[in-house]
């Protein structure tokens, strides 16, 4: 089921199906984890636990309802971070005029980029030990730099038109005309560039527990589970399939979902190419000239229909915005 | 001269539709070579549909039906914008080299580099491009307008089409390009390839075609000669179409009573609302004005010239927006701080632009109205709701009523929004407004309503000082005073009476002159 070609909300049926499970897990999984029982012997099969027991011999349900949140909650707390730094720079980046300062927020960026991220995170872990809170912090500074980039880009072509201008005419304040016009101008590319980060950031966060940064080497985690439970995996693989499934279904399921967000709905019937409605009225009141739509919406989001209103009699038919429409011969 | 010979182009009931809907409804016309035929109408009347189904290019997903003949197969085209159907990534030669070696496949292989090369300049000349051979090996990015479209014309020239399909070639243009770009249409005319000329901008039609039909709605409603037409129009269609195309409305002629007063006080110095003095502006290194004295009197002012000639980049210096220049502007007296963000409030609102793209200049997410009335809320420190009230009315003087403003700008037309756009300068109650060609690129109705709007606001408000950037006449003399640019100089100015009547610099005379006159050259076609 290709989210592109299916039309209305069903598109999102596939990645909530597969988003759903693992969330849910994580999210309401401690509420009901309950007590823990007696250790059993490593590595076991039934006797209770339906999951089996994981590699100091605790129920490996319970790890798994445990375990999901510290992943998740990194996660978002990295992603939310990186952005928080990222989009004021970009859009600082983006809408000034002088070029020294462009200069001054990207060149630093660039460099950064030209380190690992893994190399990064293991040295810093190697010195300072962090702890999730840690973590989170490393992982939004080995995002930013891409996410400054990714935004500055995303909003110059914005940030160039004369709208800004004329805010800035009007006297409007920076962060209104920088949030709410250009990035509201560049949403869904920064959404779509949202969606990536936070696959990529789960990845980083579950590969930094693998190699015992920021989190206990027993910890109730997903991530640490499948590492730590490699050994046993022949004996009983439940304890590395069951968090590795969880964490796969949910990266898969993030991706999804922002793809299906950001694709946009199919057209209706009686819309042409650009999304245009019949002209509800011809136009034949005497010498008042067709009321024709408004020229292509940016968007192209379906307009809704509209009331014939009494078309002003020195109203001229609509200019296209930008490059005339005209200047396309397959139009 | 061509009478008897076949027609190079025949169009039976053509009908195009999309969804229900006729784009095109049951159009027949025919295309006689060695002459131009003209399809004039509103925008979106079926016009550019029309051409391109000549060249069996309809809209994706339209039924299309009708008997399209072309004997000769081939039809040239040539966009309103003609540098987008040039690859910007190869030298003009290489562009039409590629045409011409699909040509000369039948000669043997020493004979095709000159046969290539007589055919390029053959094609050149054909399109009256001056100095062709040193433009080949130029890029397109390197050529001024003119020329691209003249190296567009010369592609689809080279292909041998005998029908050509011009779009909206002169819509933007100043009143010398137009001249240019219609002794072009008319030469390539006299060669004897037919013309199909798709335009809205009458006087050129009226000049340069052979026969005119009428669109409206997908339909011709009339059709004739140019002097059949403007004489005796059957069609109540054609009346209103053709007379909104007369020159200047005599009911809203230019406010001749403020243009005596002002020029009678001599230097005028003490009335002026804004001077500039010792301008030079630049764009990076270059210098692209130089403007040692400028005066503005209060009323309505004009700055005319051709394109690039520097009035836009004088008009972004006088609102901040363009902030390096050395010299000075003075708002009565004060100089006013080079750029935006250095400039008080007060500063600001008394010095306001209105963009030439209204669409670009909105924000397309929120509703028109609360954009307008934003002028006021930032700065006059207006209560909102005061604020709102305001711009509603401001918009309805203007012709906007209250339920289109508050929709979004995607859901009003271009004229409209330049409208609002007007509004929301008006709205900060400037001392100056500056206007940047707002009615370029408009259609003949929508030009003549906006030019009825400025003319009615000078008088409404007789203590704003409104400027007009503008390569265009009729908005030009809208104006008390004038000023002539050319090439970064100011090379006239003065009470616009003075200048239109007895201009001393041929630039000046060549934009104010009333209508392209290819006179001359219809009389010599057979």
């Amino acid at each position: 089921m290709n989210p592109r070609t299916v039309p209305g909300p069903r598109r999102f049926t596939l990645a909530l199906l597969i988003l759903t499970v693992p969330l849910l897990l994580a999210l309401l999984g401690p509420l009901f984890a309950g007590e823990p029982g007696p250790r059993a012997a490593s590595f076991t099969l039934g006797g209770g636990h339906w999951a089996g027991t994981d590699f100091v011999g605790r129920d490996v349900w319970r790890q798994v309802l445990l375990g999901g949140r510290p992943v998740v909650l990194t996660a978002l707390a990295a992603t939310a971070l990186a952005y928080a730094v990222a989009l004021p720079l970009g859009l600082i980046a983006a809408l000034t005029h002088r070029r020294w300062l462009e200069e001054l927020v990207m060149r630093p960026f660039d460099v950064l980029l030209a380190v690992p991220s893994l190399l990064f995170l293991l040295l810093v872990a190697a010195v300072l030990t962090p702890d999730a809170g840690g973590l989170a912090l490393l992982v939004a500074l080995v995002n930013i730099p891409d996410a400054v980039r990714a935004v500055r880009a995303a909003t110059a072509e914005a940030a160039a038109r004369p709208a800004v201008e004329a805010l800035r005419m009007q006297g409007e304040t920076w962060w209104r005309t920088a949030i709410g016009y250009v990035g509201r101008s560049a949403l869904r590319t920064l959404a779509a560039d949202a969606g990536v980060r936070l696959a990529g950031v789960l990845y980083l966060v579950a590969t930094a527990a693998f190699l015992g940064i920021g989190a206990e080497p027993d910890a109730a985690d997903w991530a640490v589970m499948v590492d730590r439970n490699r050994t046993g995996m022949f004996l009983q693989p439940w304890a590395v399939v069951l968090p590795a499934v969880l964490i796969m279904a949910l990266t898969m399921g993030t991706n999804l979902l922002f793809d299906a967000a950001l694709t946009r709905p199919d057209r209706g019937p009686g819309q042409d190419r650009r999304g245009r409605r019949p002209a509800a009225d011809r136009g034949d009141q005497g010498t008042a000239p067709d009321r024709r739509d408004r020229g292509p919406a940016p968007d192209r989001v379906p307009q809704p229909g509209r009331t014939p209103a009494p078309p002003s009699p020195t109203d001229g038919p609509p200019r296209a915005p930008g490059r005339d429409e005209k200047s396309n011969p397959c139009i | 001269m061509h009478l008897n010979e076949p027609d190079a182009a025949e169009v039976q009931d053509l009908r195009v539709e999309i969804d229900g809907r006729a784009l095109v409804d049951g159009v027949s016309l025919r295309v006689p070579p060695g002459r131009i035929t003209a399809l004039i109408g509103a925008s979106g009347s079926g016009k550019t549909t029309t051409g391109l189904a000549l060249l069996h290019e309809h809209p994706p997903g339209a039924r299309v039906t009708g008997e399209i003949r072309v004997p000769d197969g081939l039809v040239g085209y040539v966009p309103q914008h003609p540098a987008t159907v040039l690859n910007p990534a190869r030298p003009v030669a290489a562009l039409l080299q590629d045409i011409a070696r699909t040509q000369i496949r039948h000669l043997p292989r020493r004979d095709r580099r000159t046969a290539i090369r007589q055919r390029i300049l053959r094609a050149l000349g054909q399109a009256r491009l001056q100095d062709g051979e040193t433009l080949l090996n130029r890029y397109p990015h390197q050529l001024s307008g003119g020329q691209q479209q003249r190296v567009v014309l010369a592609q689809a020239l080279l292909t041998g089409a005998g029908i050509l399909v011009a779009d909206e070639p002169t819509t933007g243009q100043d009143a010398v390009t137009k001249q240019q770009i219609a002794d072009q249409l008319a030469a390539v005319a006299r060669e004897g390839i037919a013309v199909l000329l798709l335009s809205h901008d009458l006087e050129v039609v009226r000049a340069l075609a052979d026969h005119v039909h009428v669109l409206r709605a997908g339909r011709i409603v009339e059709s004739g000669t140019p002097e059949q037409l403007w004489s005796r129009p059957q069609h109540s269609w054609t009346r209103a179409l053709l007379t909104s195309a007369a020159a200047t409305e005599p009911s809203e002629g230019p406010p001749v009573q403020n243009g005596t007063d002002e020029t009678a006080s001599g230097p005028a110095a003490a009335t002026t609302v804004l001077r500039v003095r010792s301008l030079i502006a630049r764009h990076g290194k270059s210098t692209v004005l130089r403007t040692p004295e400028l005066l503005l009197p209060p009323g309505c002012s004009a700055i005319m010239g051709r394109s690039g000639s520097g009035k836009t980049t004088l008009a972004r210096c006088l609102a901040g927006l363009h902030r390096s220049y050395d010299g000075e502007i003075l708002l009565d007296g004060v100089a006013l701080p080079r750029s935006l963000r250095d400039r008080t409030r007060e500063q600001l609102a008394a010095v306001q632009y209105v963009f030439q793209d209204a669409r670009a200049a909105f924000d397309e997410h929120r509703p028109v109205l609360d954009q307008v009335a934003r002028s006021a809320i930032r700065l006059r420190a207006a209560p909102r709701t005061e604020a709102l009230a305001e711009a509603e009315r401001t918009l309805s003087t203007l012709g906007l009523p209250g339920d289109l403003v508050r929709r979004r700008p995607t859901e009003l037309s271009g004229g409209e929004l330049q409208r609002a756009a007007l509004a929301r300068a008006l709205l900060a109650r400037p001392r100056v407004l500056i206007c940047d060609e707002i009615t370029s690129g408009q259609d003949a109705v929508t030009r003549r309503s906006l030019r009825t709007l400025l003319a009615g606001l000078v008088r409404t408000h007789p203590e704003l000082s409104l400027v007009l950037i503008t390569h265009d006449r009729d908005t030009a003399t809208l104006a008390t005073r004038i000023a002539v640019l050319d090439d970064g100089h100011v090379v006239e100015q003065g009470p616009a009476d003075e200048l239109v009547t007895a201009p001393q610099h041929p630039l000046t005379a060549a934009l104010l002159q009333p209508a392209p006159d290819v006179g001359v050259m219809s009389g010599m076609r057979g």
